[in-house]
């Protein structure tokens, strides 16, 4: 088919009646074709068809017609003209123009609207929306170019492109963004800049001129420089009117430079970030008190209400038409998108700063099992995608942790091996480098949302089940029954077994992990929160049985090769050879045990908790939840029949004693000295006490009044102290 | 995707087109027929907006409502003065007969003066 792009005759929009050939000299069909009304005998068809009669080919599919794009319908058609054909012709109209204002003062006045506006639509953009509908519905950032005549705001402009092209990089890299696909997405938009260096210095030398006018406008009026043009024309308002363009314009400064150190390789910038990141949140602040100030001065009341609005003063912003992108967001339906507020874009900004903060202060540890507490840590602030794209790169670099370690040598470490096995031979064998590649793959799932993580986290626990099969399989064959015995001197056979150990205490974790997001994204109903925690005690125990036979393991090869022992108060007694972050674990396996129990003993003595569905039988909820697990096999000879069987025998009686609750309470009250320079674990011994508390309480309660008067109880169960292990909460009923 | 059409009418010409073809769908009506004979050819569509849709002629009801296969979307960048136009692939759209304003099919030349008799 002809393409003919020279300009044609265009016909006038016809309302309803049969419209001569407009485009046939345009859009030729063929060289052998023409173009011929079909609307008479089309309608004739229409009158004689029969109700709900379609015409259409033997490869018409009703289903997939109904996936057809209804030309016309605003939520459909994102080619709808609404107001303009094009962005040119909405620049002729006036729509976006520059200088904004002859008068200085309208002039600035609408820039820091602008300015504010952007703000709010990059925040909205973070959140989840497509680039064109937001930040490039400013037609100022569509045409570069036009901008040059008004310096602050060609500078801004700049520096905005410059940023947005930065963050979609960051983003791309991290490629983990699947459910938030619309942000990348910059097709047909001016992303691409004269470079970042340019944007920098242009934007320095508006602040310089910036602080000059300030400078000049608090001098004495008898010192004031004649020669120094004001930035507007209301001389009271020029100190105010400085401040607000400055601040602004420095937390685009800072923050790009946040984005810039964050990027380098190695985390080599990361202090240097933080102080950049320090900057961008004295700024922020600057700009959130210039509010009261363009509030006041705002000509012209606020059209919309205080809270929604986009900009400090609350005037609606010159220059934006979101509709004249709707085609370059996507050939898929366009997302009706609601602007964030200019104080929900400023939160947004602090709380993003505030993480990547929190990513910047990361010591880059080399162990793994610090850094998964970090990154847990990290999770537990809900972070956004752009914070946390920045964490992941910065963990996982060509294929080396920070870019620095290799896989390999990661994985021995974790597995308590001496630092020279980081040389061992083994490691080119193919089952370790697959050990390998799973273990970037699992940091990479963990810097991703909570929803994909917890999916994905499911799903690789096979892979880790079968790189330890295929691992066992690779060095028994080889070695026969060398790994049989735990006292060979044989290197490799017992590099392997320290592997395989801590292979399946990571393995563990990931299964307690998934576990534990399910909490989180709250997918267990109260009715199944006990099958939930029987499952956990059974992974937690073999999480701790793992985690010590590493340790203990571990301590033994460092005995051998007669290393001083770091913690020498472990001499003392039998006890406190468990190591803490076994006794740890062991903490949370009485509180989960103890759940379990009182809400087993709650179904079997009280009818009341038992919701059967009419949809699923409880064995098939079960199957629904642990699918995955049960699978991997993680762990071992666990159904739901034994499931039943160990859950059956709870009753009021029988529950009570042992009190697992108070065996957990005083387990978290011992080790808050085993802890004593780490916050975050202290914090959680808190919570695990006061949830033991609660619940040894709400136990005896309901085991003395419950065999009594079994229906004279309501008990539910909240997470007041804890995000997953619940608190019983007993009333009367 | 096109297929090639059988003559849309014999060249007698007259008001109701004698065709060697019986149609089986419960309407025998011979234009239904012969809109049956349009499909899989390329159609430009007209909007009220001003755009032009082409695309291969898939399905129609009785309200006239249209779906194209493969649709192409054209749009001039100016309203009223002559400009480039500008295009873009959209796939399977339905264009409600209430926005349509024109609607023309490709006709080989010989058989636009059989078409145009007919329609007459």
């Amino acid at each position: 088919m002809d393409w003919n792009s020279t300009p044609a005759e265009q016909a006038e929009p016809s309302m309803g009646r049969r419209s001569p050939l407009p485009l046939s000299s345009t859009i030729p069909a063929s060289p052998n074709t023409v173009w011929v009304d079909a609307t008479p005998l089309l309608q004739a068809a229409c009158t004689d068809l029969l109700d709900g009669e379609l015409i259409h080919g033997e490869n018409f599919n009703l289903f997939a017609a109904m996936s057809a794009l209804e030309i016309m319908d605003p939520k459909m058609d994102s080619g709808m003209i609404c107001k303009y054909y094009s962005v040119d012709e909405a620049i002729e109209d006036g729509v976006g123009p520059v200088p904004i204002s002859f008068d200085r003062t309208t002039d600035v006045q609408c820039t820091l609207d602008i300015m504010d506006h952007l703000l709010a639509c990059e925040a909205t953009w973070h959140k989840g929306h497509s680039l064109a509908q937001t930040v490039f519905s400013c037609i100022y950032l569509l045409r570069p170019e036009r901008t040059v005549p008004s310096p602050i705001l060609h500078s801004y402009c700049k520096i905005i492109r410059a940023t947005c092209k930065a963050i979609v990089s960051v983003v791309s890299d991290a490629r983990t963004h699947e459910e938030e696909d619309l942000f990348t997405m910059a097709y047909g938009l001016p992303l691409d800049g004269d470079g970042d260096e340019k944007s920098l210095s242009l934007l320095n030398a508006v602040e310089e001129n910036l602080c000059r006018q300030l400078r000049a406008c608090k001098a004495q009026s008898s010192r004031r420089k004649q020669d120094m043009e004001p930035l507007q024309s209301d001389i009271d308002m020029e100190e105010g009117y400085c401040k607000a363009l400055l601040c602004r314009l420095r937390f685009r400064k800072h923050f790009f430079h946040v984005l810039a150190c964050m990027r380098r390789p190695q985390g080599k910038g990361l202090e240097l970030a933080r102080k950049h990141i320090a900057s961008s949140m004295s700024e922020l602040e600057c700009i959130r008190k210039s509010a009261d100030f363009l509030i006041s001065i705002a000509s012209g009341g606020c059209s919309i209400g205080i809270e929604d609005r986009t900009t400090a003063s609350g005037r609606q912003p010159i220059g934006f038409d979101a509709s004249l992108n709707s085609r370059v967001s996507a050939p898929a339906p366009p997302r009706s998108i609601k602007m964030l507020s200019w104080n929900k874009a400023i939160e947004y900004f602090e709380k993003l700063l505030r993480d990547l903060d929190f990513i910047c202060s990361y010591s880059l540890d080399p162990s793994l099992e610090v850094l998964l507490r970090f990154v847990t840590q990290f999770q537990s602030s809900r972070p956004d995608l752009v914070a946390r794209s920045h964490l992941q790169l910065l963990l996982v670099q060509e294929g080396r942790l920070y870019g620095r370690d290799p896989m390999f040598a990661v994985i021995t470490r974790a597995a308590g091996l001496p630092e020279t096995t980081k040389n061992h031979d083994i490691q080119r064998y193919e089952s370790v480098m697959q050990l390998g590649q799973l273990v970037i793959n699992m940091l990479k799932i963990v810097c991703t949302n909570t929803a994909w993580q917890r999916r994905k986290l499911g799903k690789s626990l096979q892979d880790w089940r079968v790189i330890y099969v295929q691992l066992e399989l690779a060095f028994t064959n080889k070695f026969g029954e060398v790994l049989a015995t735990s006292n060979d001197e044989n290197g490799v056979a017992r590099v392997v077994k320290q592997i395989l150990i801590w292979l399946e205490e990571q393995a563990y974790w990931i299964a307690f992990r998934f576990l534990m997001l399910g909490f989180e994204l709250e997918l267990y109903s109260p009715s199944e929160f006990f099958m939930v925690y029987w499952y956990l005690y059974a992974v937690l125990v073999k999480l701790a049985e793992k985690t010590d036979s590493r340790m203990e393991i571990t301590e033994i090869t460092a005995k051998r090769k007669g290393k001083k022992r770091k913690d020498s108060s472990k001499d003392v007694g039998r006890e406190t050879r468990i190591p803490p972050a076994v006794r740890f674990l062991q903490c949370q396996i009485h509180l989960v045990e103890g759940l379990t129990l009182l809400q087993a003993a709650l179904r079997n003595e009280m009818a009341a908790l038992h919701s059967l569905t009419p949809f699923n039988s409880e064995q098939e909820i079960f199957l629904q939840h642990f699918e995955l697990l049960q699978k991997a096999c993680i762990p071992e000879q666990i159904t739901y029949h034994s499931f039943k069987e160990s859950t059956s025998y709870a009753r009021f009686s029988n529950i009570a004693t042992p009190n697992c609750f108070q065996q957990a309470q005083k387990l978290a009250k011992e080790l808050r000295s085993s802890f004593s320079n780490d916050h975050d674990r202290l914090a959680e011994l808190r919570r695990l006490e006061q949830v033991a508390e609660h619940n040894s309480v709400a136990m005896n309660v309901i085991c003395q009044l419950g065999a009594v008067e079994p229906n004279s109880l309501k008990v539910s169960f909240e997470f007041i102290h804890h995000p997953c292990y619940a608190t019983a909460v007993v009333r009367r009923a | 995707m096109e297929m090639e059409p059988e003559t849309l009418v014999t060249s007698s010409g007259g008001q109701d087109g004698s065709h060697s073809e019986r149609p089986s769908e419960p309407s025998s009506s011979s234009t239904v027929a012969r809109v049956k004979k349009l499909l899989f050819r390329q159609v430009l569509v007209g909007i009220k907006d001003g755009r032009f849709f082409m695309g291969t002629f898939h399905c129609m009801d009785k309200q006239g409502n249209i779906i194209l296969q493969d649709a192409v979307e054209y749009r001039s960048t100016r309203r009223n003065s002559p400009s480039p136009m500008e295009q873009r692939c959209l796939g399977l759209i339905l264009i409600p007969f209430s926005c349509r304003t024109s609607c023309h099919v490709e006709c080989p030349i010989e058989e636009q003066m059989s078409l145009m008799t007919i329609q007459e």
